[in-house]
């Protein structure tokens, strides 16, 4: 950093920033926070309960099949996602005609609206004579019941997420790829190793730093999942695709369990900031 | 590029197939989209394998003529650039000034980088987290279908956007043209806002269109705080799945509405995509 004045007139840009962030996150956390420690109906907080909705937590298996459906899908979508980011970046990432075009293609899924991805979901996935289908039937004579079976109602979601969000991890790891020059390439080959030794011996330690950053974004974005799920499966067939914040959502807004539904949020968030902790230092060092 | 090795024409051939590939994966459900928003209704799901307007069908804009003409997708639609609109005012005009303080004074109670990933960190909450809390509190102060209390949460959950990134670029900013100006009798208000800002406008007006295309496809908030009146467009598709079922051409054709301005967006601010997504952190 270059020379850092110190004067009042920092207050004045940062500071409305500062209170507007404490104003609409942390004071309705605190206020969640409170809530959770209340039996709510009908909306209205009535009565004290202490740690009961919590406890609550513990024996609802609704809870933990959302917990579960939720950590496997963020597990499976962020791995395919990053990997696939990683081989696409190598195929992008040599001479190629019309790179920017191309490029500028891929980054069209990523901005679209994903709950608009969910319902344009359910028009590939339908299963009588939605192209998906339909291109099943022609070539195997089968078709795949993508949305009243649960496993393949969780496939769906997942390729629809993997659709979405792999072109994201394919530019940043692009980016990053390209940073590295060109002498160290070019060295590389001099001392003429295989492609795969350049890659696993040269480009992937140094494109590591941007391979964790992605999977940090990605971490914390899945995490956040709901859109995709309400429009494409709405958690179902039964519960078999409730993620934590659609159970959550429901919980609250749905049926008006505002109390029980804070305490859930309250875990969501606990497992969030564990993950996001063991990358603390390396967020804190980028910031430098 | 260095990395051109001497390659045999089936290797390039097999290259240039795989990207092709994936171009038509990354493609294909935009393509669909578009298409079957084209077709007459009853031809939704009639028509075979990838449905080639001309070729397989007479596309009609029936559906697009109907649906732009519904007094109910023009509310929709206005509501969706209104709040897009004013919380990305209310994110820039809040967080370009702490960018700004935090790349160029020191901050000693709390460190500058500590404040930044606290500002970051807004953006790992779970909204979910906070829905219930907010549903509450709008609900206290009458603002429940009021487009105002989405453009106030909006604001919040992109000003991290406008602080990190305006931050990382002032960094790189030599900070000699400020220090002449303030030496030239400039105070510090005027060196930020007449020297340092009109350099960084290109970096600013890609975070602006950041901010716009989150807000607009934003949906949880959304949902839990309108109904009628200020459901923005996402919300309104989501209400596409009536009782006589799911509409798909109505569907489609409100889908291709809902991601043609961030799509759009998108496309102008190419250069500055990777950045602004990782906050800075990538330069693209």
């Amino acid at each position: 950093m270059s020379a850092l004045r110190s004067r009042k007139i920092k207050y004045f840009f940062i500071l409305p920033s500062i209170i507007w962030v404490l104003a609409f996150t942390i004071f309705p956390l605190f206020y969640s926070l409170g809530l959770s420690f209340f039996k709510v109906r009908l909306g209205k907080p009535t009565h004290f309960v202490g740690l009961a909705n919590f406890e609550r937590i513990i024996n609802d298996y609704k809870l933990v099949n959302s917990l579960k459906v939720t950590l496997l899908y963020v597990a499976i979508t962020v791995t395919v996602q990053i990997v696939l980011g990683i081989l696409l970046a190598l195929l992008f990432h040599q001479e190629t005609k019309g790179k920017s075009i191309l490029r500028a293609l891929m980054i069209l899924p990523i901005f679209c609206t994903p709950v608009a991805v969910g319902y344009l979901g359910l028009t590939i996935f339908y299963e009588e004579g939605g192209p998906l289908n339909s291109f099943l039937m022609s070539l195997f004579g089968a078709k795949i019941p993508w949305l009243s079976h649960p496993t393949w109602a969780w496939v769906a979601v997942l390729l629809l997420d993997i659709w979405q969000w792999t072109p994201f991890c394919f530019l940043v790891i692009l980016a990053g790829l390209q940073s590295l020059s060109e002498e160290i390439y070019d060295a590389a080959y001099i001392d003429s190793s295989s492609e795969w030794e350049i890659f696993r011996k040269i480009a992937l330690p140094m494109i590591q730093p941007v391979v964790i950053i992605v999977l940090l974004l990605r971490l914390i974005e899945s995490f956040k999942i709901f859109d995709v799920i309400f429009s494409l499966t709405g958690g179902g067939p039964g519960t078999a695709t409730e993620v934590f914040s659609l159970y959550t959502y429901r919980t609250g807004l749905r049926f008006f369990d505002f109390g029980y539904a804070s305490a859930l949020s309250y875990l969501l968030l606990a497992i969030v900031m564990i993950i996001i902790n063991l990358f603390f230092k390396r967020i804190r060092a980028v910031y430098e | 590029m260095g990395v051109v090795k001497k390659r045999s024409p089936a290797g390039v051939f097999i290259r240039y197939l795989l990207i092709m590939v994936v171009v038509t994966w990354a493609l294909f459900i935009l393509y669909w989209g578009v298409v079957t928003s084209l077709k007459p209704p009853a031809q939704t799901f009639t028509i075979s394998g990838i449905s080639i307007p001309f070729v397989q069908f007479i596309p009609t804009l029936d559906n697009w003529r109907t649906e732009l003409y519904t007094r109910e997708s023009k509310a929709a639609l206005l509501n969706s650039i209104v709040v897009a609109l004013a919380a990305t005012v209310i994110a820039m005009a809040l967080g370009i000034p702490a960018g700004y303080a935090l790349s160029r004074f020191q901050f000693r109670k709390m460190k500058n980088k500590d404040l930044t990933v606290w500002f970051l960190s807004q953006r790992v909450l779970p909204p979910v987290a906070v829905v219930i809390p907010f549903f509450l509190i709008m609900r206290f102060f009458h603002l429940l279908d009021n487009v105002f209390a989405l453009i106030l949460i909006n604001a919040t959950f992109t000003l991290p956007f406008a602080v990190v990134i305006s931050r990382q670029t002032f960094q790189e900013l030599p900070i000699e043209l400020e220090e002449a100006a303030t030496v030239d009798g400039c105070s510090d208000f005027e060196a930020f806002w007449k020297i340092a800002l009109p350099l960084l406008t290109p970096t600013l007006v890609a975070v602006a269109a950041i901010c716009v295309a989150f807000t607009w496809n934003e949906f949880l908030f959304a949902l839990s705080l309108t109904s009628i009146k200020a459901r923005t467009f996402p919300v309104y598709l989501a209400g596409a799945e009536d009782t006589r079922g799911v509409q798909f051409w109505f569907i489609a054709t409100r889908t291709i509405l809902a991601m043609g301005p961030p799509t759009v967006l998108a496309l102008f601010i190419q250069k500055y995509i990777v950045r602004g997504l990782t906050f800075g952190a990538v330069k693209g």
